[in-house]
């Protein structure tokens, strides 16, 4: 049996709870509160105690591990890290697994490797191991290990047993649990982790002191090694990670509000359907107030933005504001979804994750690709149907635009990353060469994974780079073998995790190799596979595991995804990283979007509908004083800046000037461009992806001062403004006043009537007058100068007009009401 | 949460604050703070404040530039004979006349050699320090790692809001900033400066456009902007960014440093005709002002040295005004006391092959390749370094394109250990075992 000591401390706490909850219910003559309290400092006192005991301390003789005891040390001293002695080509030539999820690779480092120097069985404490980690002689990674400590006398007294690989009927490790998977603070307050291991033996021990912790982000709540959180001292939210070897837990700690907020405060909060409903649930929790909603003008910039990605032309924008019908939100959400622009936004979107490098699989192809994406969202495909043909696609890339993900990533590896992270959020990569260091992949699960597109063969001419100009066909050979990387053994296809109806293999108990349910052999499913006829395609298995209705994974990725898109932050972020460690802010909403998405039969426009027609939808941005730091549970609408398409889509239609692009139709918009190539510096100083990066790719929203330089001086924009058949010079020649002429520009631009100050400031602007001076009497003037006939004058006033009109529009343009969705 | 926090570890509520203190403090001396935030232990020593990076795509040949092989056989030595430099026992190829008059203050190194023989992955190596991550081919444009500019924008930083990485004509293949974010891409100036009227795009005002008018637009944004801030930098309010590069795109407008930086017409002729009056030419002159003006990184592509056939006709055309282009920046450097701060460096992604092919032409080879480096506290009159008799391989002192990539790093006072993560948590060292080439430190 591994080491049984008696481990009293969580089974304590449990004591301590039931008996909080019985002195709760106890007869009111009782003071509660004392006993409380008493009952808290004492346990309290116990556990204080318990924490200053060694609790990974050995009892003299019990044998030592090397992989229960021994590696766990390696990782809490982080010599075996990614920066160290774990990087791929190790450090100054000591190498061990990341992390240390390689026990057998390990050992051999330690104990066989450089001939063995790195022990001295003679004279255990002189061994090169110890000697370096506790710093006696010189170590690059400095001192690791006190010679006093636990972890070095874990060390020594395996050396001390003659270091074996293992110890006699060794078990093996089932779990660790922490003492809180989810935790409550106040600013300031602090709290010990406790980690606890269970093993197969039913053996179980404290390895706080060897286990890692990890906050997602510090500023919220900070961890040491010891595992003690320090909650910092705003509101906020985030997840502790904690590792020991290679299982992780995670605990979710919040920092809520100092002061309650009554019940009935929420109860009275408008619910316009389930959306709103759990992200009150959510705030109630946290004592977070929501902003005021917003007002239509707002609103409808909103909606424009988020589903057809240009502003509303000054003739949409009249209407709606106009128009008096109560629904008049609900309809304009409806009829933009019904817009050919909304296809052409989404397959822009999706072209981001998708969209292949002309250089690498060929121009007619990439073409192809891009217009087989845009047809899906022109069909309105639902969404599970649309990743089932690419993920099965056979063909020509000449006739079928889908199969060009399998003519740019052509092995199973580089395929099974782009389908995990995409269509599952599962972000594989690390799983390639190493166990996965903040989730539970491993490389045999990737692999695994990957033997689903061992059987994809191409046919006709492969790349050619750069111009790779020729067909090829995707096909299946009913072929083709993965093998594990590092122990060669041949891996049949496997699903990530089971779903219902997806059995996952077995171990056979004699052979030791992985068996289906029907007792098929890597060789005879293979057999079956060649007939094609009675047998789906392994590629058509993995679409039917991906998008059954029992994946969450499939649907939660993607409402994060449209979610992220429309509220300005995921309730995972980054949006297709749905990690264990990485929780969302809102997982009951994650649930419900995603089933609600799963019964609609993944129709994207009807989520949209939901997420639009929702309360929460129509916040404000401005914050209220108690949810100003909430940036994560949409108390309020998160400004971003608007997409680089979006804002060059709508300069053209502000200034009623076309730009023209390479390889498009005269009077395209940026959001219909097939390639990156099409040279835009517009689309990359606004950070439209690198053509030079592999998808997918990420955009980002961020301000730069490359992007205020281009507002202010590009000489296209500049040209747009000036040109003579623009919307300037039309209006500065039109017979408005100036006071339509300024509201034509403010519904142009900001999506909004100018309010009074704003119209008077403007109408000076246009006709040249100081800020301020009345506007009217001066234009009715430059009217009757117009009508009467002093032609000199009137093309001196005529290009007054023009030009103040220009920098009117310029500086519209150049504030951030322009570019900032509110 | 996790994704709140940049690669740098800064958040944004720290990108924020920094940002509001330049507003505060106001202008230069707010880049300035920003600028001391970024400085270590290292920055103290650094030896370079600048480095012009001229980057000959295609993969110069090294016989006919700094490594002739006139005892090779004649299939292999080519058509040019050596000539003599002005450091003794020091032999430059035939067209390498003006460098070879300078080589007391070059050192070139014969022995940076490394794997990937096609332009994609040659160029990401070279440009980076990073091997491609994946198999990618000669027309491969990719990124897995951010290029020498970016990380030099991103630790440095420029004075007067100015961008702090040029690229001219337009970004090497692997020249972006990739994880670091599109901040850090290299500002291109696509125009030719030979030409009359040559005006750096968006950082001038555009013609028709006079200073007074541009003030006018000024005041009317100001008096129009009603969108209401969110001052709480909790909130993370992007229209405060916004804010911040507004303040910082109207420093570089108004700077008169900045605008005399980019005005090349203000040059002398006399000077301007030593650089060359051709595109190359003219940007290497600009190049030199953006250093003047307190840009720290500046690549000068130029393409086309990838000569597969007719390599010494072609050269005979475009060498010894290109050569002589490098020499005059150099020297023009050096008599304005520049040179000892400025790192200038021209090299491709890898040499070429020892035999002249049947179409006259050399082809790509990366076991050998040379590369010349000039100021930034380099000991000039140094070959570093060498091939074999034939040149067919780096065999003595070889180098990796890491050591390469590190030295750099290091003048600047940039730690090439470095650890940085990538947005999906991953640890990345800047150059992985990164060892700066000494004979290149002062």
């Amino acid at each position: 049996m591994y080491r049984q000591r008696p481990h009293w401390y969580s089974g304590d706490l449990f004591l301590l709870g039931g008996v909080l909850r019985l002195v709760h219910h106890a007869p009111d003559f009782i003071n509660k509160r004392s006993i409380c309290l008493l009952l808290i400092v004492f346990f309290l006192g116990q556990l204080f105690c318990q924490m200053n005991e060694p609790s990974g301390r050995l009892i003299a003789g019990d044998p030592v591990s090397f992989e229960l005891d021994v590696q766990p040390v390696l990782t809490s001293a982080g010599c075996n890290a990614g920066a160290c002695h774990g990087k791929q080509r190790g450090q100054n030539g000591f190498q061990l697994s990341l992390l240390g999820f390689d026990s057998d690779f390990d050992y051999s480092a330690i104990t066989k490797q450089s001939r063995g120097r790195r022990i001295f069985p003679a004279a255990p404490q002189k061994s090169l191991l110890l000697l370096k980690a506790s710093g006696e002689i010189p170590h690059g990674g400095g001192r690791r290990l006190n010679k006093e400590s636990d972890n070095y006398k874990t060390l020594l007294a395996w050396l001390q047993q003659g270091n074996a690989r293992a110890i006699p009927n060794e078990t093996k490790l089932s779990r660790i649990q922490l003492n809180h998977n989810s935790r409550l603070l106040s600013p300031g307050e602090s709290d010990q982790l406790l980690v606890t291991a269970f093993y197969a033996d039913q053996s179980q021990r404290n390895v706080t002191a060897q286990a890692t912790f990890q906050s997602n982000d510090p500023a919220i709540v900070s961890v040491n090694e010891k595992g003690v959180l320090i909650a910092g001292g705003l509101p906020g939210e985030t997840a502790i990670m904690v590792r020991f070897m290679n299982v992780i837990e995670v605990c979710q700690v919040a920092i809520p509000l100092p002061n309650p907020v009554a019940e009935s405060y929420y109860s009275s909060l408008p619910i316009n359907n389930f959306i709103d409903e759990l992200v009150w649930k959510k705030l109630r929790r946290l004592n977070i107030k929501p902003s005021a909603p917003i007002e239509d003008a707002k609103f409808m910039r909103r909606v424009y933005t988020d589903i057809i990605g240009r502003l509303p032309t000054r003739k949409e924008a009249r209407q709606f504001l106009k128009d008096g019908q109560p629904e008049k939100r609900k309809q304009l959400v409806n009829d933009l979804l019904d817009r050919p622009e909304y296809a052409q936004f989404s397959a822009n979107k999706w072209a981001d994750l998708l969209r292949t490098n002309p250089y690498r699989v060929g121009i007619k192809t990439t073409l192809n690709y891009d217009n087989w994406i845009r047809r899906q969202f022109r069909q309105n495909v639902p969404y599970d149907e649309f990743v089932r043909s690419l993920v099965t696609a056979r063909g020509s890339t000449f006739r079928n635009g889908a199969v060009t993900m399998f003519r740019d990533r052509r092995s199973p590896d580089e395929l099974t990353t782009i389908v995990t992270q995409l269509f599952l959020g599962i972000r594989l990569e690390c799983a390639k060469c190493h166990h996965h260091p903040f989730e539970k992949w491993s490389q045999g699960d990737f692999y695994s994974f990957a033997a689903y597109f061992s059987d994809v063969s191409r046919k006709g001419t492969g790349l050619s780079p750069p111009i790779s100009g020729s067909e090829e066909i995707v096909t299946e050979t009913g072929s083709g073998k993965v093998f594990h990387p590092t122990t060669g053994e041949r891996l049949l296809p496997r699903p990530l995790y089971d779903v219902l109806g997806f059995k996952m293999p077995t171990v056979s108990q004699e052979t030791g190799d992985e068996v289906f349910s029907d007792n098929r052999s890597a060789d005879s499913l293979m057999e079956k596979l060649r007939q094609r006829d009675s047998q789906p395609s392994l590629r058509d298995q993995l679409a039917n595991w991906m998008t059954s209705p029992d994946n969450s994974f499939f649907a939660r990725v993607q409402v994060n995804r449209i979610w992220a898109d429309l509220m300005g932050r995921g309730i995972v972020e980054p949006v297709d990283d749905l990690r264990a460690t990485n929780p969302p802010t809102n997982a009951e909403l994650l649930e419900a979007l995603a089933a609600d998405f799963q019964t609609s039969g993944f129709d994207q426009k009807s989520l949209i509908r939901k997420i639009c027609n929702s309360y929460v939808y129509s916040l404000g941005s401005q914050p209220n004083p108690e949810n100003v730091s909430d940036r994560l549970n949409h108390s309020r609408h998160y400004r971003q800046r608007l997409r680089a398409e979006t804002l060059l889509d709508s300069i053209a239609v502000i200034t009623g000037v076309d730009p023209t692009y390479a390889a498009m139709p005269v009077g395209s918009r940026s959001v219909e461009i097939w390639t990156h190539r099409t040279g835009s510096l517009f689309l990359d100083t606004f950070g439209r992806p690198n053509p030079n990066e592999d998808p997918p790719c990420m955009r980002t929203n961020e301000f730069t001062v490359t992007q205020s330089l281009h507002l202010m001086n590009a000489k296209e924009i500049h040209a747009q403004l000036r040109n003579e058949k623009g919307v300037v010079a039309k209006l500065a020649a039109s017979e408005k006043k100036p006071l339509e002429i300024v509201e034509e520009i403010y519904l142009m631009i900001y999506g909004r009537f100018p309010v009074e100050a704003e119209m008077q400031f403007a109408i000076s602007v246009i006709t040249g007058e100081n800020k301020g001076s009345g506007g009217d009497a001066e234009i009715d003037g430059n009217r009757k100068l117009e009508n009467s006939e002093a032609t000199e004058k009137k093309t001196a006033v005529g290009s007054l007009r023009r030009a103040g009109i220009e920098d009117l529009m310029w500086a519209m343009i150049n504030s951030p009401e322009f570019s900032i969705q509110d | 949460m996790a994704n709140e926090k940049k690669c740098d570890g800064s958040t944004r509520r720290d990108c924020l604050r920094l940002g509001l203190g330049s507003l505060v403090a106001g202008g230069f001396v707010g880049s300035l703070q920003a600028r001391a935030v970024a400085s270590d232990a290292l920055q103290k020593n650094r030896e370079a404040d600048a480095c012009i990076l001229i980057w000959m795509d295609g993969g110069p040949t090294h016989y006919e530039t700094f490594d002739p092989k006139p005892l090779a056989p004649v299939e292999i030595r080519g058509e040019f004979e050596p000539i003599q430099t002005r450091v003794s026992g020091v032999h430059f190829s035939r067209h390498m006349k003006e460098m070879a008059a300078i080589a007391d203050k070059l050192a070139v190194v014969r022995s940076i050699r490394h794997n990937q023989g096609n332009h994609g992955a040659g160029n990401h190596y070279m440009m980076t320090g990073a091997p491609p991550r994946i198999p990618v081919g000669c027309g491969a444009f990719v990124s897995f790692h951010p290029s020498l500019g970016s990380v030099v924008a991103k630790e440095l930083g420029a004075p007067n809001g100015m961008p702090p990485y040029f690229s001219m004509p337009s970004m090497s293949r692997s020249g972006g900033p990739n994880f670091l974010g599109a901040k850090y891409a290299p500002f291109v100036v696509a125009d030719d400066p030979n030409r009359r009227g040559f005006r750096v795009r968006d950082v001038a005002l555009p013609s028709g456009l006079d200073d007074g008018q541009f003030a006018a637009r000024r005041d009317i944004r100001q008096a129009i902007d009603k969108m209401r801030r969110i001052r709480d930098q909790s909130a993370g309010d992007p229209a405060m960014a916004f804010d911040e590069f507004y303040q910082q795109g109207f420093e570089i407008i108004s700077s008169e440093k900045a605008q005399t930086a980019f005005d090349i017409e203000k040059e002398p002729g006399e000077i301007r005709n030593n650089y060359g009056r051709n595109p190359f030419g003219q940007r290497a002159l600009l190049a030199r002002r953006l250093v003047e003006a307190g840009v720290p990184f500046v690549t000068l592509y130029n393409g086309g040295w990838d000569h597969h056939a007719d390599l010494f006709s072609a050269l005979d055309s475009r060498l010894p005004s290109f050569e002589a282009t490098i020499a005059a920046l150099i020297r023009d450097l050096d008599q304005k006391g520049m040179l000892d701060r400025t790192l200038v460096i021209a090299l491709g992604e890898f040499g070429r092959t020892p035999k002249i092919n049947s179409r006259g032409g050399r082809d790509h080879w990366s076991n050998a390749m040379s590369v010349a480096f000039a100021g930034g506290g380099v000991a000039g009159g140094q070959v570093i370094g060498a091939t074999d008799r034939q040149g067919y391989s780096a065999v003595e002192r070889v180098l990796s394109p890491e050591s390469f990539v590190s030295t750099i790093y290091q003048k600047l006072g940039i730690d090439p250990a470095k650890l940085l993560r990538t947005p999906e948590g991953r640890p990345v060292h800047l150059v992985s075992n990164a060892d700066p080439i000494k004979e290149l430190m002062a």
